[in-house]
């Protein structure tokens, strides 16, 4: 895993600084290499890459071939934008895809790419305040929106039998906006929030923040925040101290790394919420499979599906737009992802090539859903209940 | 009241103890070299490394592995003085601290190259608190730090009034000039300053990431607290930078004790903000700051 990523960074390094040749096509990508989502990327890296090497072995991007060019956005704002900037102005990508959390994204949305007008597709930020902003339709995702994951995390607390919680988030674009849309629809469904409040991330200790939560005898602690980050200390410092001994989590949670720190046996009456693939799906068996082949491991950890899927839409719409045209991005994206068309899945380049070059519509149907995007840039997709199984999270629920 | 001390006196010395250790060396560097060693989080860092890197091969307790990354970073600093800041060292200071940024970010890409960029834990799993009489219940690793600390303070004090060396250090401190001229070795006392400095911030590394969790942003995100700590205590003196660290600790995890009514005094989000609150309040009165330091 860590030669993968190295390898990657210095794979980056290498195709922004090597000349490229004249035909070759750079698709841009940012993602959170370093920062609090660090743990998550070694197998997003592989995913991302695979869907170029796919690419490239079904014939190529355009009259080339397809270069991934890696910025590193750290999941957070000031970073993401120098990322993004270096992509858009020093390489002159077409199309970005990423960034991964829902504060970098949106920083290089805002200040680069929607005013430099390049299309960007995050495979995995959820922020609900994306919904709304005037993008001039650059800005897609893979996932759904954090409204959405709220409501359906209220479920899911509420069938556990838990009626009074306190809620910690961490003060970044995601965290405030999944925790506020679940708090409200907590309340909503006549569930008691004991506590609702905001951390910072990258302290040392939080004992003091959760002796105060632990005030008015909540049964458990949700905690919205990236488990590299603050959100496995919290944890920790959370059962050290006896003050919970259950947590309910989102996606940001949700990771190996939570159960590296704190190990699986404290959490065994912990419960997780993350947008997931859709049940019994083909397209995301087949990908697994090619992708268990190729780098052996990784292929169930979070957001490969829909890492693999933006990568590989990216490279999609320029082959549609038949140039590195910035401008025609978003209409192509759009023709590509949607239907009506002939449905291509992952690894289907040369098939999908094919079409296009007759001048056929076609539809990509990815590993992580179907991806037909609203007006806003969203889609609608599927959000699972995990559990800790061993040294990794297994999925016993899942709603649409 | 055994809420207080379990969950907010205790936890509150012993992050004052980690400030506190990093805080020692940029006093020291800034008494010595007169110059903000801004790569002075990333020794800390460079520590934990290294004794994580002992950890994973010898298999020894962190504590015990200790002294292979005191040693790793002290001879990452004397290796960069020797390269990045000696040949600066005629030049206004102004390049030395920029210098420092550079190495700061030097060390970090470095860290993740060869360990990578994600999180590492010394000891996995829950670390059971110590409890005793059914009412105090501890961190280990808490009353480890405090013991440290307390050690530290004494040896400190012993080593700058009673050795040679320190007797020089203070000297240079006060008129680094005038000490050449009475034929003191300046390149020694550089020496031994970067020797303690890295060394303590070595220990404050690993007791960080015994605390935490072992990552290549873990001494860069606790500099801007160490350096309150090392100004509220008087830039230039060891002593006082060991208080300063202290007290800037106790204060962010103190202030959102519930002292008045049942709600913390100020909501825990602020504990950071109120730590430099209070240094910003004390320096307006008291500019020197607690044991009168440098001014300019």
């Amino acid at each position: 895993m860590k030669k993968s990523i190295v390898m990657a960074a210095v794979a980056g390094l290498l195709a922004s600084t090597a000349m490229a040749q004249a035909e070759d096509v750079k698709v841009g990508a940012l993602m959170d290499v370093t920062g609090p989502l660090a743990s998550f990327i070694p197998p997003l890296m592989n995913a991302a890459n695979f869907a170029i090497k796919h690419v490239n072995d079904g014939g190529g991007l355009l009259t080339g071939k397809a270069v991934l060019v890696v910025g590193d956005s750290q999941a957070a704002s000031q970073p993401a934008v120098d990322a993004a900037n270096k992509l858009v102005n020093v390489e002159n990508v077409p199309i970005i895809m990423g960034a991964l959390a829902s504060g970098s994204t949106i920083a290089a949305a805002t200040a680069v790419t929607i005013p430099a007008g390049v299309v960007q597709i995050s495979p995995t930020a959820t922020s609900p305040s994306m919904t709304d902003m005037k993008d001039g339709d650059h800005l897609f995702r893979l996932v759904p929106s954090d409204n959405y994951q709220g409501e359906v995390l209220t479920k899911i607390v509420l069938a556990e039998g838990i009626k009074k919680v306190a809620i910690t988030y961490v003060n970044n674009d995601y965290g405030v906006g999944i925790a506020t849309t679940f708090n409200e629809a907590f309340k909503k469904a006549g569930g008691e929030v004991t506590a609702f409040e905001k951390h910072e991330d990258k302290k040392n200790s939080y004992r003091s923040e959760i002796a105060t939560l632990s005030k008015g005898k909540p049964e458990a602690l949700v905690v919205i925040a990236y488990a590299s980050g603050s959100g496995s200390k919290i944890v920790k410092q959370a059962i050290e101290g006896g003050f919970f001994s259950r947590f309910i989590g989102t996606d940001g949670l949700r990771d190996d790394q939570l159960i590296k720190e704190v190990g699986a046996d404290a959490l065994k009456d912990s419960f997780f919420s993350a947008p997931t693939s859709p049940d019994k799906n083909d397209a995301s068996a087949k990908l697994h499979e090619m992708f268990n082949a190729e780098y052996k491991e990784g292929a169930d950890k979070p957001f490969v599906d829909q890492t693999y899927d933006a990568t590989f839409l990216a490279a999609l719409a320029v082959e549609k737009a038949g140039s590195t045209d910035r401008t025609k991005m978003s209409q192509a994206l759009r023709d590509v992802a949607s239907a009506p068309g002939e449905v291509i899945g992952p690894g289907e380049w040369a098939k999908a090539k094919e079409l296009i070059k007759a001048g056929k519509d076609i539809n990509y149907e990815g590993a992580g859903g179907s991806y037909e995007f609203d007006a806003n840039g969203d889609v609608t997709g599927y959000i699972g209940k995990f559990v800790v199984d061993g040294e990794t999270y297994k999925q016993i629920a899942i709603f649409q | 009241m055994m809420e207080f001390i379990n969950f907010y006196l205790i936890p509150g010395l012993a992050l004052g103890s980690i400030y506190a250790l990093g805080a020692i060396g940029i006093s020291m560097i800034f008494g010595i070299l007169r110059f903000a060693h801004f790569a002075h989080g990333d020794v800390m860092t460079l520590g934990a490394y290294g004794t994580l890197t002992a950890v994973w091969t010898l298999g020894l307790h962190p504590l015990l592995a200790l002294p292979v990354g005191i040693v790793f970073a002290v001879l990452s600093v004397l290796a960069v003085d020797k390269v990045f800041y000696k040949p600066l060292r005629e030049l206004p200071t102004i390049y030395t601290v920029i210098a420092s940024f550079g190495v700061a970010l030097i060390f970090r890409s470095l860290i993740q190259l060869v360990w990578g960029s994600q999180n590492e834990v010394f000891i996995r799993g829950v670390q059971k608190p110590v409890v005793l009489f059914d009412l105090l219940r501890v961190s280990l690793l808490h009353l480890e730090a405090i013991a440290i600390i307390v050690g530290v303070a004494i040896a400190l004090h012993y080593f700058l009034s009673r050795t040679q060396t320190g007797r020089s250090m203070r000297a240079v401190s006060d008129n680094a000039e005038l000490a050449r001229v009475a034929g003191l070795d300046t390149e020694k006392v550089v020496r031994a300053t970067w020797i303690i400095g890295g060394s303590l911030a070595a220990i404050a590394g690993v007791l960080a990431g015994l605390d935490t969790n072992i990552q290549p942003n873990l001494g860069w995100n606790l500099i801007l607290p160490m350096f309150a700590a090392a100004i509220l205590g008087g830039i230039g003196k060891p002593m006082g930078a060991l208080l300063g660290g202290m007290v800037i600790g106790l204060v962010e995890e103190l202030s959102s004790y519930p002292w008045l009514t049942d709600e913390p005094l100020i909501n825990p989000s602020y504990k950071t903000a109120t730590a430099f609150l209070m240094m910003v309040i004390l320096l307006i009165f008291r500019p020197q700051g607690l044991l009168k330091g440098r001014l300019f």
